[in-house]
C-alpha cells in the first residue's frame, strides 16, 4: 500500500521546472516508518505532532539498534560478547553522528535494518529453518526500502555463502537459508519504485544470482554424487562444468551487448576505484562523505575499537563456526572499503557496527578469560599456601582487568566528548564565542528560510545550490531548482552555469528557468567558512561538465598562478561573475575584508544590475536576491 | 388602493419590527459645550468627547443618541460611554431621518430634569484608518501618513460650544486643513472652539503628518487554553503580525540597516506582557525555537522582549507562538462540582495593538456539562467541538468564539460556568491502572501457556539436569566452606592443644560435611535419570571428595597425635607432606570437574 502511494505523490515544489516524480526517486521507508507511528500514535489518542516523530526517530532507531547488536552479537559468540556490543554501539561516535535527536536520515533506519538482516540470516544459517529465512527475508525488504546501501548486504550475504561453500561447510541448513532469501527477498525489492528491476539487471546484483544459481548446482552435485561412485561421478562432473562456462560466459556478453543488462553504474565504480568518481562525475566527488576518509578520522570516530578488532578477528578465527565466517567477511569487507580504499567516509556508518560487534567479541572473551584467574581474597589467602608456584597469576589477571576497564572508561570519555564537542550542535545554528567568551549565536539560516517562507509569493522559484535544497524546501517552503535529492545532474550543472557566469549570460539563464530569488551563501563577514565562495569551483566543475556549460572553463577561474583567490590578483573570470558581486555586493564597502580566506577583496564597486538584494540576513551569511523582470521597452 | 394598502402593512411590519432598537431624535437636548481629544500619534485613533448635555424641554430625558459617521463606524473597534465615573449601557440604533449616520443610545443612570445638565464622557477606539501616504517608501524615508475626520463633533443635537484637541507625535506635519480658529503647537492642533454649530455639522478634516510609531497588526490570534483540573492550566497563542505601515519599495540593505540606521518605520522587537504567574514560557515558529527574545519577570507580570527572526519592514509579515503555563487556583473557582473559570478573552500582544480576528479556544477536561459563558463585550461563539489528546475517551469538550478588530480596551475577562463531577478525576489514572493490569495479565498468561502442541523431551531433561547441577553446586560449595572450617580447627589445636575442645568440634563438622555428601549422593542418583553423562561426573566428584576428605582426617588424627605427643615432630613432617600433596591434587581436581558440570 504504501509503495503505491509513494509512486502517485509528484513534488511540483522541487526542480522546477521538471518537477519530482517522489516514490521514483526515494527510498520511501523512513517516510513510511515515521507516518505509521505517528498514525498509531494518535489513533491511541498520544496526540504527538509529526515533527516530533521525526525528531525522535534516529534515536528510537538507535536503541533498537543497539538490542539487535545484542542478539546478533550473542548468536555469534555469547550472551557476554553481546552485552560489551551492545554497550559499545550504543555510544558509539561514528553511528551516533547518524543518530542524534533530529537526524532524520535514511541511515538512521538503515543501520537497523542492515543489522536485523544480518541477526536473521545468521539464525537462519544456524537453524535452517524457512521461518528465519522469510524472516530475514523480510528484514532484508525493510532494508531495500531504507537505504541504497542495501547492496553491500547483497553482496556480501552472497559472499558468505560462497565462502562456505568453499571451505565444504555447505550444508542442506545454508541452501535453505539461501534459496528462499534470495527468491523472497529479491521479490519484494522489486516492489519499491525506486529499485525497480535493478535486482535483475544491473550488474551490482548480479553476485547474488550468481551464487543462487552456484547453490542450486551445488545441492544438484551433492545428490548425483550419493547416488553415483567416485570415477563416474568425477567423469560427469567435469563434462558438465565446462559446458556450463562456456555458456554463461557467452550468455552475460550476449546481454551485456545487447544492453539488458546495465553497465556498472558510477557509484558501484567509484567504489572500486577511487578515482573513477572525481574524473568522471563531478557531482559525486563534491559531496564531502564521498571524500576519502582520513586515518585520524578511525580513531576519532571508533576510538578503541581500531585495535580491538583484530583481536575480535583472531576469536573468530580461533573457533571458527559458519556464523563467524559472516562477520568475518563483513569486518574485513567494511574496513577494506572504509578505510584501505579510503573511499567514503560515509561507510564508517557501515564499519562502525561489526567494529563494536567484533571488539565486543574480543573485550568479552579476554575478560572472561582473565575473569577466572582472579579468585577472590579469602580463597586467594589459601591457595598461597597451597601453590606457591602460580604465584603471581591472579596479579597478572587483576593488573589486566584493570588495564582493560582503563580502555573502557576512556573510550566512555572518548565517545561522550566526540557527541558532545562534534555531534551535538545543530549545523543550522552556528555558534560562536564572543570577544568575552560569551556565547554568540547565528541563526541566519534560519532567518532567511523564514523570511522566504513570509515575505515572498507563495509560487516563487528559489534557485541556490542544492546543498540548500532541501532546506529551502522544509523551512521556507518555497520552490526550487535543484535539491539534495541530486538525481539530476543536467539540471544541477544548468544552476552552477547561472551561478558561474558573467551576469549577462546568468541572467539569460535565470530567465529560462524561471527564476524570482536568488539564494547564496557569505562567510566573509562571520568567518563561516563553508559558503558558496568556498564551494565555487564545484559548481564551475558541474557546471562546465555538460554540453550547455562548455563555455565554463576550470582553468579561466584560477590565476595565471593556478591558484584561486579572490583578491585583486585573482582572475577576472571569477571577479566578474555572478555568484561574486552577489555575495560581495555591499560586502565591498570598505573594509571590504573576507575574514575566511583572510583577503581584501578583489572588485568591490560591482553593481549587479539585474539583481536587487532582496534580504540579508543578520551577520550576512545568506543573502537573497530578487530577480528583477526585463525592463520595459524604452524605459 | 389595494396597493396602498399593502404598502401601509409592509411599513407597519417594519416599524414593529425595527421598534424596539429605534432611537428616537430628542429635539429638547442641546450640547452646551464638548471638548473632544483625537489621539493620532500611535496606529490606532483614540477619540475622547466630553460632553456636558442640557435638557431644554419640558419632560424628563431618560437617554441620548451618540452619533458615528459611516467610515468610523466601519473602522471602530470599541466604545465606551462615562458618566461619573460608572459606565451606561449602550446599544445601537437607528434613526429614520439619517439613514447613513451610526447611532448608540445611551441609557442614562437617572433620567435628566428639565433645564438640568450633566457631563458624559464617550470614548472610542478607531483601528485602520490612518492612511500610509505614500503607500510605499524607501528603506531610508519617514513615514508618513494621512488622517481624516470631521472638524466638528458629529452629534444629533446643536451645540452651543465645542473645541477639538488633535494630538501628534511629532512636530513634523506635511499639511493640515484649516478651519479657523486653528492653533498648531509642536505635539498638538487645536480646532475651535467654533460657536452654535447645528445638529449632523460635517466639515472635513485631514491630517498629513509623520508617524514612525510601529504599524503593527495581528492579522490573526488563535488563543487555546487548556484546563487541567490537576492545577494547570496551558495557554498558547498563535500569532500572525503584519506591517501595515507605508510598504517597502526597492532593495533591502542590509549594509544601511546596519551602518546608517535610518530605517524608522521598521520594526525590530515588541514588547509582550503575559500574567505574572506564567511558568514555562516558549517562544517558536513552524520552524523551532526563536532564539532572540528576553524574558523578564516583574512583580505584577511577565515581560518578553520579542524579536522576530527578521526586522518587519511596511508589508513583511510574520508567524510564531507563543505558550506558557498558569496554576489553575487563579483562575478556577469552585463550590462542590460547579466550576467557575474566570479568564482573559485576550492578552497584551504589543502597545497600541490591532487584532483583526481572534479565534479562542477553551479546551475543558473531559466529562464537563452544563457549559455557560458569559462575556463583558458581545463576540461569536462557534460550535462545542471535541478534542482528543492524551488517555481520553470521549473527548475533551471545546468551546471556541471569534470576534473580529480588537484594541486594549477588549483585555477583559470571561466567565464559563460548568459542572464537572469531581469523582471523574479518577479516570484518567484507573485507565492508567487497568491498561498496564491487563497488560501484566496478558503476559502471566502468556508466559504460563503452553502452545507447544508435542513435548520436547531433550530441552526438559537438559532443563532438568541443569537446575540439579546447580544444586550440586551449591551443597559442594556448603561443603567446601566446611572443610575451611576443619582446617581452622587444625590450626587452632596446633597452637591451643586442647585436644577434647577440638574433638568435639571437628566431630561435628564432620558431620555436617557428611550430610551434604549424602545430599549431591541423592542428586547423582535424580541426575542419571536424564544424563548419565553428568551422573558419571558427579559420581567422579564424590569419590574424589572422600579421598580429599580421608586425606584432611588424617592430617587431623596426625595433629591430635602430635599435641598429645604420640608422635614426634619429625614423624608428623614425614607424614604431612605427602598428605598435603595429596590434598593439593584432590582440590586441583575438584575444580576442574566443578567446571564441567
Amino acid at each position: 500500500m504504501c509503495v503505491c502511494v509513494c509512486v502517485c505523490v509528484f513534488d511540483d515544489r522541487a526542480w522546477y521546472p521538471l518537477g519530482r516524480i517522489i516514490g521514483g526517486t526515494i527510498y520511501p521507508g523512513l517516510m513510511v516508518t515515521s507516518a505509521a507511528i505517528y498514525h498509531i500514535l494518535n489513533w491511541l489518542h498520544i496526540s504527538i505532532d509529526v515533527r516530533n516523530v521525526c525528531v525522535f526517530l534516529a534515536p528510537l532507531f538507535s536503541s533498537f539498534t543497539t538490542i539487535v547488536t545484542y542478539h546478533l552479537a550473542k548468536e555469534l559468540k555469547s550472551p557476554g560478547a553481546g552485552l560489551v556490543a551492545a554497550v559499545m554501539i550504543a555510544i558509539v561516535p561514528g553511528y551516533i553522528s547518524r543518530s542524534v535527536a533530529g537526524s532524520y536520515d535514511n541511515e538512521g533506519i538503515a543501520i537497523f535494518c542492515m543489522l536485523l538482516t544480518y541477526y536473521m540470516w545468521i539464525k537462519a544459517v544456524k537453524t535452517g529453518t524457512l521461518f528465519w529465512s522469510t524472516m530475514a527475508a523480510l528484514a532484508y525488504f525493510y532494508m531495500v526500502s531504507s537505504w541504497g546501501g542495501y547492496v553491500f548486504l547483497i553482496n556480501i550475504i552472497p559472499l558468505h555463502v560462497l565462502t562456505l561453500m568453499i571451505t565444504g561447510r555447505f550444508s542442506h541448513r545454508v541452501y535453505v537459508a539461501y534459496s528462499s532469501l534470495y527468491v523472497i527477498g529479491t521479490i519484494l525489492s522489486m516492489q519499491i519504485s525506486f529499485v525497480g528491476f535493478q535486482p535483475v539487471s544491473t550488474s551490482e546484483h548480479m553476485g547474488a544470482f550468481g551464487v543462487f544459481g552456484l547453490c542450486q548446482i551445488h545441492a544438484f552435485v551433492d545428490y548425483v554424487r550419493s547416488h553415483l561412485n567416485k570415477n563416474q561421478f568425477d567423469t560427469l562432473f567435469r563434462a558438465v562444468i565446462s559446458t556450463i562456462a562456456a555458456a554463461g560466459v557467452l550468455t552475460l556478453a550476449v546481454l551485456a551487448a545487447l544492453g539488458k543488462i546495465a553497465p556498472w553504474t558510477g557509484r558501484f565504480y567509484s567504489l572500486l576505484d577511487p578515482s573513477y568518481a572525481k574524473n568522471n562525475i563531478p557531482i559525486i566527488a563534491s559531496v564531502s562523505e564521498h571524500q576519502p576518509t582520513a586515518w585520524s578520522s578511525f580513531y576519532f570516530d571508533l576510538q578503541m575499537l581500531t585495535f580491538m578488532f583484530p583481536v575480535g578477528l583472531y576469536f573468530c578465527f580461533s573457533n571458527l563456526t559458519d556464523e563467524n565466517i559472516f562477520i568475518i567477511l563483513y569486518g574485513v569487507l567494511s574496513i577494506y572499503f572504509a578505510g584501505v580504499m579510503g573511499v567514503m567516509v560515509r561507510l564508517m556508518l557501515v564499519l562502525a557496527p561489526v567494529m563494536c560487534i567484533l571488539s565486543g567479541i574480543a573485550v568479552s572473551s579476554l575478560l572472561s578469560t582473565y575473569m577466572k584467574q582472579i579468585d577472590d581474597v579469602k580463597v586467594e589467602k589459601k591457595k598461597q599456601r597451597f601453590e606457591g608456584n602460580y604465584f603471581m597469576r591472579s596479579e597478572i589477571a587483576t593488573l589486566f582487568v584493570c588495564v582493560m576497564s582503563v580502555f573502557l572508561v576512556m573510550y566512555t570519555l572518548h565517545c561522550t566528548w566526540v557527541t558532545s564537542e562534534a555531534y551535538s550542535s545543530p549545523s543550522i545554528v552556528l555558534s560562536a564565542r564572543g570577544h568575552d567568551g560569551s556565547r554568540i549565536i547565528f541563526d541566519d539560516f534560519r532567518e532567511a528560510y523564514y523570511w522566504l517562507r513570509h515575505n515572498t509569493p507563495e509560487d516563487a522559484k528559489v534557485m541556490s545550490w542544492w546543498d540548500y535544497g532541501y532546506q529551502i524546501t522544509a523551512m521556507a517552503n518555497r520552490t526550487i531548482l535543484v535539491d539534495n535529492n541530486t538525481w539530476n545532474n543536467t539540471h544541477i550543472s544548468r544552476v552552477g552555469q547561472a551561478m558561474a557566469s558573467s551576469e549577462d549570460k546568468a541572467y539569460q539563464i535565470m530567465r529560462e528557468l524561471d527564476v524570482d530569488y536568488v539564494l547564496v551563501i557569505f562567510g566573509g563577514l562571520t568567518g563561516y567558512s563553508s559558503d558558496d565562495i568556498n564551494k565555487f569551483l564545484w559548481m564551475v566543475r558541474i557546471g562546465g561538465s555538460t554540453d550547455k556549460g562548455t563555455h565554463i572553463k576550470e582553468h579561466d577561474y584560477y590565476t595565471p598562478a593556478g591558484e584561486f583567490r579572490v583578491d585583486k590578483e585573482g582572475s577576472p573570470t571569477l571577479l566578474n561573475c555572478l555568484i561574486f558581486g552577489q555575495v560581495y555586493t555591499e560586502g565591498g564597502k570598505p573594509p571590504g575584508y573576507d575574514r575566511v580566506r583572510n583577503v581584501e577583496i578583489g572588485n568591490k564597486d560591482f553593481e549587479l544590475d539585474v539583481l536587487e538584494e532582496a534580504y540579508t540576513t543578520e551577520h550576512w551569511i545568506v543573502r537573497i536576491y530578487k530577480v528583477k523582470d526585463l525592463p520595459n521597452r524604452g524605459a | 388602493m389595494r396597493g396602498c394598502r399593502y404598502l401601509l402593512l409592509c411599513v407597519l411590519v417594519g416599524v414593529l419590527a425595527l421598534g424596539w432598537c429605534q432611537g428616537e431624535l430628542n429635539k429638547d437636548l442641546v450640547n452646551k459645550k464638548i471638548e473632544r481629544k483625537v489621539d493620532i500619534t500611535s496606529q490606532v485613533v483614540k477619540i475622547a468627547t466630553k460632553i456636558t448635555l442640557e435638557n431644554s424641554g419640558a419632560a424628563p430625558v431618560k437617554s441620548f443618541l451618540v452619533a458615528l459617521t459611516p467610515e468610523e463606524k466601519e473602522k471602530l473597534s470599541s466604545i465606551i460611554v462615562q458618566s461619573g465615573g460608572s459606565v451606561l449601557k449602550i446599544r445601537e440604533t437607528k434613526v429614520d431621518e439619517q439613514p447613513d449616520v451610526a447611532f448608540y443610545k445611551v441609557d442614562l443612570r437617572e433620567p435628566l430634569n428639565p433645564s438640568k445638565t450633566v457631563n458624559v464622557d464617550v470614548e472610542y477606539i478607531l483601528t485602520h484608518i490612518l492612511e500610509p501616504y505614500p503607500a510605499s517608501i524607501q528603506q531610508g524615508e519617514k513615514q508618513l501618513v494621512k488622517y481624516s475626520g470631521n472638524h466638528y463633533v458629529l452629534s444629533p443635537y446643536p451645540t452651543t460650544t465645542q473645541t477639538t484637541t488633535v494630538a501628534v507625535p511629532s512636530p513634523n506635519i506635511e499639511s493640515y486643513s484649516r478651519l479657523k480658529p486653528t492653533a498648531h503647537t509642536d505635539t498638538s492642533i487645536t480646532y475651535g472652539p467654533y460657536e452654535s454649530v447645528a445638529a449632523f455639522s460635517e466639515d472635513a478634516m485631514s491630517i498629513h503628518y509623520e508617524n514612525n510609531s510601529p504599524f503593527l497588526t495581528v492579522t490573526r490570534l488563535e488563543r487555546m487554553i487548556e484546563v487541567s483540573h490537576w492545577g494547570n492550566i496551558a495557554v498558547e497563542e498563535t500569532i500572525d503580525v503584519l506591517h501595515n505601515g507605508a510598504s517597502l519599495k526597492g532593495p533591502f540593505s542590509r549594509y544601511d540597516y546596519q551602518r546608517e540606521h535610518n530605517s524608522y518605520s521598521s520594526i525590530k522587537s515588541f514588547k509582550t506582557i503575559i500574567p505574572a504567574s506564567a511558568k514555562d514560557v516558549y517562544y517558536r515558529d513552524e520552524i523551532g525555537n526563536i532564539s532572540t527574545s528576553h524574558m523578564r519577570i516583574q512583580d505584577d507580570a511577565v515581560e518578553l522582549d520579542l524579536r522576530p527572526r527578521f526586522p518587519l519592514f511596511g508589508g513583511w509579515k510574520t508567524h510564531y507562538k507563543i505558550g506558557y503555563n498558569v496554576p489553575s487556583y487563579e483562575y478556577l473557582y469552585s463550590s462542590g462540582d460547579e466550576y467557575l473559570l474566570k479568564l482573559r478573552i485576550i492578552d497584551h500582544v504589543f502597545d497600541d495593538m490591532t487584532i483583526d480576528e481572534l479565534l479562542l479556544t477553551i479546551i475543558l477536561p473531559e466529562g464537563v456539562r452544563n457549559i455557560k459563558l458569559e462575556t463583558p463585550y458581545p463576540v461569536e461563539r462557534l460550535a462545542d467541538t471535541l478534542h482528543y489528546t492524551y488517555l481520553d475517551t470521549v473527548g475533551r469538550p471545546v468551546v471556541s468564539l471569534t470576534k473580529k478588530n480588537m484594541v486594549e480596551a477588549h483585555i477583559q475577562d470571561l466567565s464559563l460556568h460548568y459542572r464537572f463531577p469531581s469523582l471523574l478525576m479518577l479516570q484518567e489514572p484507573l485507565l492508567v491502572v487497568l491498561a498496564f493490569f491487563l497488560l501484566f495479565l496478558m503476559v502471566i498468561l502468556y508466559v504460563r501457556l503452553d502452545l507447544t502442541l508435542s513435548k520436547d523431551e531433550a530441552t526438559e531433561s537438559k532443563m532438568r539436569v541443569s537446575s540439579h547441577c546447580e544444586q550440586v553446586h551449591t551443597h559442594h560449595e556448603k561443603r567446601a566452606r566446611l572443610y575451611e572450617k576443619l582446617e581452622e580447627e587444625i590450626h587452632k589445636l596446633k597452637s591451643s592443644k586442647d585436644v577434647a575442645q577440638s574433638q568435639t568440634t571437628t566431630k561435628k563438622i564432620q558431620a555436617s560435611i557428611k550430610d551434604e555428601t549424602q545430599f549431591i549422593n541423592d542428586l547423582v542418583g535424580k541426575i542419571r535419570a536424564d544424563s548419565t553423562d553428568y551422573a558419571d561426573k558427579v559420581a567422579e566428584l564424590q569419590k574424589v571428595d572422600k579421598a580429599l576428605r580421608e586425606c584432611v582426617v588424617q592430617q587431623l588424627t596426625n595433629v591430635e597425635k602430635l599435641v598429645s605427643g604420640k608422635m614426634s615432630k619429625q614423624q608428623y613432617m614425614d607424614t604431612d607432606n605427602p598428605l598435603h600433596r595429596k590434598k593439593e591434587e584432590a582440590l586441583e581436581r575438584i575444580k576442574s570437574l566443578l567446571s564441567a558440570i
